[in-house]
Parts: structure tokens; C-alpha cells; sequence
């Protein structure tokens, strides 16, 4: 814990890829490397502005794509800087192999992932099949409803990456356009106090330090992969405690709380919709809407996809009688991955067994309006009523040709 | 052999901070075929020294017939060699087809 002060705060209209763009700014890295891509684009945009105008220390590497962008990372974090970049869809998906590369080396590095589909055909607009298709690299995941809690997390992003317990890279993610692009009256930290709730960045034998020589991204094989594996993966169960420790701290320091998830009226809910980001607003403003109707219904969010808070989420659901999960992306051939997640925490930690519906929705942008919201709410209605989910299993939302 | 350590006593990531460790890893352990020196036959050019990828080729300092300090092949350091053949493919005497400087035999399992 951290005795820091507050300081001045302001309250300013800012977009979500400008909240962030901020964020890092206050954060001052030592070193940012990327390539624009929409809807990301006006983070590095407003970034390379704060660069231009000597706000910030930064060395910015302009490179030719993003295979090089997060390359550069790796070897800035390795070199022992603190480094961040921004991207979406196809530029995190040609970052690919370098994903993996910055998390088996255990290399903090910090992004900002503005949330878009992946091509085909080509498409520009939100949906999370870029971060789930990054699900297994070894990243953490933070997602974030709005434009505040996208510059809060990265707020709180180095101290997570960067705790000895956890040295892993991690994405914070805004829903491309719906956050990125919305402007929001938002309350933006005061400077000083941004920077000294980060702290100083310590680094972990940086290959820049000759008296003590350390070898990067040596060979390994059939001897001790595995163990380097396993460390990864302890890094990453580290990481639940470690992330709700800096959340407590922040807000300690700043005065908003956030947990791995957040849980809106479901004591008492026999229906309980889960979702990420910007989907969950709306779907709050349905659920007020909908209490005063008298339906029994909530919603879990869920902020840390990686690590994935099973145990706290099972017992979370203890009381609901109905999940409906509505994922942002397809698993081709299977159910959408936030559906696994959650059947996965009930069936082993939540000691009662509530009907689980799985539905996705938004991709490529299609909008998910509140009367959809409330329609999925009605139907998750009328399986609890039947006992069984029956034939809606697996429903896409606001497709021409289905009914849902 | 290093004894192996476990996950929690490793570095992070992977990094390796002790220079040269390399010579620590058995890389003979890759082996099925070995290379063995019959020193009779062997003129010490040193040519299968030079090729060796892994430096596993051992010499020795000598005199030659004049007496002047050269250096001599003594053996093969079987920790570091893979059993690659190159010392043997390139070994002058092997090519001429006679005899055998170094002999490629099926190493024991």
C-alpha cells in the first residue's frame, strides 16, 4: 500500500482511446512502440502529440507494422523499460507469435486493446474477437465498460504487470467505436498522484545491465520448458490476488473500487446476464427498468477474463436460477468462450446448478439495443418457467433469420 | 549432468544469468552414432577441430618432428558431441578411403 494523495482531479469530456492516451501520458513510459490501426488509432495519435510536445520522456518507435511494434516491446521491456503500445483486430492478430513471446519471457510490456473484429469479410467495428483469440498467449485481460474504468485500468496496469509475483504483459480493452470513439464526462487523476500511484518501474535482469550479463530468449527444450511454463502459470494465479491488491490501493487513493467482476443486483436475482464491457451498461439500464416490473434480475460483469476468477464468480452465482451469457465473439463450432468460462465456474464452485444459456451478440458492431436486452431477458424468463433451455441454447442475437 | 532444478527455483522467463553455461548442457545426449579417433592413422591437421560445431574435439600440446610446439588431437569430448559426423566427413584420411582416422560406430543406448 501506497500513501498517496489525491491531489487535483478534473472532470473532462474525453474518449475512451483519449482517456488512455492520457493515462499513458501520466504514466510517462520509458519506451512506446506501435503501429496505428482504427479504432485504436487515436491513442498513438494523441500519444505521439504528448511525444512532439516534450509532455512525456517517452522514446517512440515508429514501426512498420505490428509484428515489429510489439518486437520492439519485448526487447524495450528486456532492456528493463517500461513500455507500452496500443492496437486492434488484425494488428494484435499480426503481434501473434510476439504475444506469446512477451509472456514467456515474463515481460510486463502494457496495451491498450481498442476492441474490433477480426477480418472477414473486412470490418472496422467492436466486437471481441481479437482479445479472445489472445485468450491462451499468457496475457492479463481487463475489460472495461466505459471510457473512466478503461483509463482506470490502465492506471492500474503497470503495478499489476510488473509485481515480482506476476511479470506478465497485459491488455486493457475498450470496445472499439461504442468506448473508444464516445466522448464521456470522466474524471481524470491529477498527474503527480497518477505517477506516484505507478511508481518507479524496476526492472528484472535487464540485458542493458553488463555487470551482471543475463541471455533472453535462449533455447528451450524438452528439460525445462515445462517448468518455464508452470512459472508462467503461477504468474498468472498470482495475478488474482495481486490485481484486486492494486484495486484496493487505487481505491484507497482515487475513490472508485473495483473488483474481478462486479456484480449488479443478483443477491436476489433468479436471472443473471454476464457480460463484458459496454454491453453491461446498457444492460443495467434494462435491469432498472425491468426490477420495477417486478423480474428478479442482475448482471456480472466480468473485468479479469485472464486470470478468470472462477472460484469468486461460482460463489457469486450461488442464488441464480437462470445464466444467461452473452458472449461478443463465435467459437466456431462450439459455445462463445465467456460461456465455457462460466460453465466451467459454476459446475465446480457454485453450489447449486442454474440453468446456463448461451447467446452471442455484436458481432462486427451489430448493435444490442435494450429492447434486445430486455427480450433475452424474457426468454432466460420463460426457460426458467419450462426447466429447460431447450432449443434457444446457442441463439445469436439481432441476426436477420433467427428469432432471438 | 546438472541435477534439474524445480519451476520455483528457476529465473523468470526463461533467462539465463550465468554467462557460458552452455558448456554445462549435455547436448551428447542427442547421440546415436559416435565418432571414435584412431590415433594411428590420424595426421593432426586439425581439420575435424575446426568443424566441429559443439568444440567437442580435444587437443593436447606436442612437438612436431622438428620440435616445434603444435598442438595435437587427443579425443573426443562425448558430454558435448551430438554424433553430427562432420569431424568424419571431413577428416582428409577418411576421404583418401584406406583407413579410417575416425571411425563413425553406433553408440551404445
Amino acid at each position: 500500500m501506497k500513501n498517496v494523495t489525491a491531489g487535483n482531479p478534473k472532470i473532462v469530456p474525453l474518449t475512451g482511446a483519449g482517456a488512455c492516451a492520457q493515462a499513458m501520458r501520466q504514466i510517462n513510459p520509458d519506451v512506446v512502440a506501435a503501429f496505428p490501426i482504427t479504432p485504436s488509432t487515436q491513442v498513438v495519435e494523441d500519444f505521439s502529440t504528448f511525444v512532439a510536445n516534450g509532455q512525456v520522456d517517452t522514446e517512440f518507435v515508429t514501426v512498420e507494422s505490428e509484428h515489429s511494434a510489439m518486437s520492439a516491446c519485448i526487447g524495450a521491456s528486456a532492456a528493463g523499460g517500461r513500455v507500452m503500445t496500443a492496437t486492434s483486430s488484425a494488428g494484435m492478430a499480426y503481434m501473434w507469435e510476439l504475444l506469446y513471446v512477451a509472456a514467456s519471457m515474463r515481460q510486463p510490456v502494457l496495451m491498450t486493446l481498442v476492441n474490433r473484429a477480426l477480418t472477414g469479410p473486412i470490418n472496422i467495428h467492436c466486437d471481441h474477437s481479437d482479445s479472445m483469440g489472445a485468450r491462451d498467449a499468457g496475457w492479463i485481460q481487463l475489460y472495461s465498460e466505459n471510457n473512466q474504468e478503461a483509463y482506470d485500468n490502465l492506471v492500474m496496469a503497470a503495478r499489476i504487470a510488473e509485481h515480482p509475483d506476476v511479470r506478465l504483459p497485459l491488455m486493457v480493452c475498450q470496445d472499439g467505436f461504442i468506448t473508444s470513439h464516445s466522448i464521456q464526462t470522466m474524471q481524470l487523476e491529477d498527474d503527480k498522484a497518477v505517477r506516484a500511484f505507478v511508481g518507479p518501474h524496476k526492472p528484472y535482469h535487464s540485458i542493458l545491465d553488463t555487470d551482471k550479463p543475463a541471455t533472453w530468449g535462449a533455447l528451450d527444450l524438452q528439460d525445462y520448458y515445462i517448468e518455464h511454463k508452470r512459472g508462467q502459470e503461477q504468474g498468472m494465479r498470482n495475478a488474482l490476488r495481486v490485481i484486486q491488491e492494486v484495486s484496493d490501493d487505487f481505491a484507497r487513493t482515487f475513490g472508485r473500487r473495483y473488483g474481478l467482476f462486479e456484480d449488479y443486483r443478483i443477491e436476489d436475482a433468479d436471472i443473471v446476464l454476464i457480460a463484458l464491457s459496454s454491453a453491461a451498461g446498457e444492460i443495467k439500464e434494462v435491469i432498472d427498468e425491468m426490477r420495477t416490473k417486478g423480474e428478479k434480475v442482475g448482471l456480472l460483469k466480468i473485468r479479469s477474463f485472464r486470470p478468470f476468477p472462477y472460484a469468486e464468480i461460482g460463489k457469486a452465482l450461488s442464488h441464480a436460477k437462470i445464466v444467461t451469457v452473452l458472449d461478443r465473439s463465435a467459437s466456431f463450432g462450439a459455445h462463445g468462450p465467456l460461456f465455457t468460462e462460466i460453465t466451467t465456474a459454476v459446475y465446480n464452485y457454485s453450489p447449486n446448478r442454474p440453468l446456463l444459456l448461451a447467446h452471442t451478440f455484436g458481432l462486427g458492431g451489430r448493435e444490442l439495443t435494450l429492447r434486445h436486452i430486455e427480450h433475452i431477458i424474457s426468454e432466460s424468463r420463460i426457460c426458467l418457467d419450462k426447466g429447460e433451455v431447450g432449443n434457444r441454447q446457442g441463439l445469436w442475437v439481432n441476426v436477420r433469420g433467427d428469432k432471438l | 549432468m546438472n541435477t534439474l532444478k524445480n519451476w520455483q527455483d528457476l529465473p523468470l522467463g526463461g533467462v539465463i544469468v550465468e554467462a557460458g553455461s552452455a558448456a554445462k548442457y549435455e547436448t551428447g545426449s542427442w547421440r546415436t552414432w559416435k565418432p571414435i579417433t584412431h590415433r594411428q592413422h590420424c595426421t593432426h591437421c586439425l581439420k575435424c577441430w575446426e568443424y566441429c560445431p559443439e568444440d567437442a574435439i580435444i587437443l593436447e600440446d606436442g612437438r612436431d618432428s622438428t620440435g616445434a610446439a603444435r598442438k595435437f588431437v587427443k579425443e573426443v569430448n562425448y558430454f558435448h558431441c551430438k554424433g553430427c559426423g562432420l569431424c568424419g566427413r571431413e577428416c582428409p584420411v577418411n576421404k583418401e578411403g584406406k583407413v579410417k582416422a575416425l571411425e563413425f560406430v553406433r553408440d551404445e543406448v
